[in-house]
């Protein structure tokens, strides 16, 4: 379970986030929501600490860390728990895609070399890159980055993996081979907090779903009540706009 | 005046003897400034409190003031601290035993690890951002990350003005001649007082400086074109 509690950030005298709670239960997919400047990116670096909440408490599985004065040795444990899948993949760009599965594995969880390298090939393949193994970053498309930086994660097997963006630095035409890996791993029960702008994913593939504007949660809930119902005026605008009602004819 | 082409070749015979030394100088400037270039860099990106400052004001003056004159503080100044230090301590160690290329390796190494320090900034600074955060986030401690994700690529950028930074410590271990060290051009020097041949003697210096400069484009190549084989590819 992951649990955040009054999460604030403040960048210099501008504050983001102005008191967050979230809670995500054992294999819950959560969507965050909301225009950009919202928060929400922010939100989601501060539960694996690239961000420092200014204050608030963060709990993965069950380990708490206060914001106010987290030690090295916790941020080290919280990050430990998850796992995160960047806007811009950010690959190990000097490894082949096997070695940056197996770089978490053998350096942070100790494995035998021989042990990781089978997981990793194992997790590559499930992504769909069986045969791109040894493939360098910069020899392959955005998509199947992307999937790599999926398996780096889920090889791990976190509490939690956190989707910043996954696709919104794709071609169009390969956002579906990537959106199609997350809903393939979000049915096998893995906690996933996703921030998008792929409203019809987060209907689809999300238990719940949270807007966010200006730093703070506006609405949230089950995602069909959101998208069809918005209680909130500030969410009703921003859906409309993002998923204009094909209401003209061309 | 006539050029003695045999005594080119006489010369440069006698001068191979001093290539050894002229390595030695060179390899150890370089290799201790690049140690104390990398600490200073990071001291520098990370400002760090204190030695962030001092790092910067130390690259500054060293970059600000000539090799040779690094050589003749360190030559003129070592003793008294070395002798003090030791009178102190009650060492009976005295600055007289301490040989003359010691004082051209430490000038050296102090000259090159502000040129170094440069060179390695510039190698961390081409390293995106991203690359430290995706390591933090897989869990490694930040020592893992620069040594396995952030140090291997800073590397591979900074390789060309490594190479460069390299060749010129080389031609720059010469000074060592000033303070009586036997390299290459002090014995081109040797070589020629007993016919006053400078030119040959000189010119056979040249080549073999030539020849090894060129042998140390040819590694720095040969390596880079190991080291980036990630950076090949078609896409992205």
């Amino acid at each position: 379970m992951i649990k955040l509690s009054r999460i604030t950030k403040h960048f210099g005298r501008q504050q983001v986030l102005r008191g967050i709670d979230l809670t995500a239960r054992q294999g819950e997919v959560v969507a965050i929501l909301g225009p950009s400047g919202s928060g929400k990116t922010t939100l989601l670096r501060c539960i694996n600490y690239l961000e420092r909440p200014s204050d608030g408490e963060v709990e993965i599985g069950g380990f708490k860390v206060d914001c106010k004065h987290p030690s090295k040795k916790e941020i080290q444990t919280l990050r430990r728990k998850s796992a995160m899948v960047f806007q811009h993949y950010n690959l190990f760009k000097h490894k082949t895609a096997l070695e940056n599965v197996m770089e978490g594995l053998v350096v942070v969880r100790k494995l035998p070399k021989d042990e990781a390298r089978e997981r990793s090939a194992k997790v590559l393949e499930k992504v769909g890159l069986g045969a791109k193994l040894d493939a360098y970053p910069s020899q392959l498309s955005g998509g199947q980055q992307q999937r790599v930086g999926i398996a780096r994660a889920l090889a791990l097997e976190p509490e939690v993996i956190l989707f910043d963006e996954p696709t919104s630095a794709l071609d169009p035409e390969l956002v579906g081979e990537v959106l199609e890996v997350i809903r393939r791993i979000a049915k096998e029960g893995i906690t996933m907090i996703v921030v998008t702008h792929e409203m019809g994913f987060a209907r689809e593939v999300a238990n719940h779903v949270i807007f966010m504007d200006e730093g703070r949660i506006v609405e949230e809930g089950d995602p069909k009540e959101i998208f069809a119902r918005p209680k909130e005026e500030r969410t009703r605008q921003f859906l409309k706009r993002i998923t204009p009602e094909a209401s003209y004819s061309i | 005046m006539k050029l003695d082409p045999s005594f080119i070749w006489t010369a440069f015979v006698k001068l191979l003897s001093a290539v050894p030394t002229t390595l030695f100088i060179t390899f150890v400037s370089v290799l201790g400034g690049l140690i104390l270039g990398t600490a200073i860099a990071l001291c520098r990106i990370y400002r760090v409190p204190v030695l962030g400052p001092i790092s910067t004001g130390y690259v500054a003056f060293i970059r600000g003031t000539p090799m040779i004159t690094h050589l003749f503080l360190v030559y003129f100044g070592l003793p008294a601290v070395v002798d003090g230090l030791s009178a102190s301590l009650g060492w009976s160690f005295r600055s007289v035993s301490i040989p003359y290329i010691a004082f051209a390796l430490v000038a050296f190494t102090i000259t090159a690890s502000a040129y170094m320090s440069e060179v390695v900034r510039s190698g961390l600074l081409a390293v995106n951002r991203g690359q430290l955060e995706a390591a933090h986030s897989i869990g490694m401690t930040t020592p893992q990350a620069l040594r396995r994700i952030v140090f291997p690529q800073a590397f591979a950028a900074a390789l060309p003005n490594l190479s460069n930074s390299f060749i010129g410590m080389l031609h720059g271990s010469t000074l060592a001649f000033t303070v009586s060290v036997v390299e290459i051009n002090a014995k081109a020097q040797i070589v020629a007082s007993t016919n006053w041949k400078f030119f040959e003697a000189y010119l056979a210096a040249a080549v073999i400086f030539w020849g090894l400069t060129v042998l140390i484009e040819r590694l720095a190549g040969a390596l880079e074109k190991r080291i980036n084989v990630y950076n090949r590819g078609g896409v992205a």
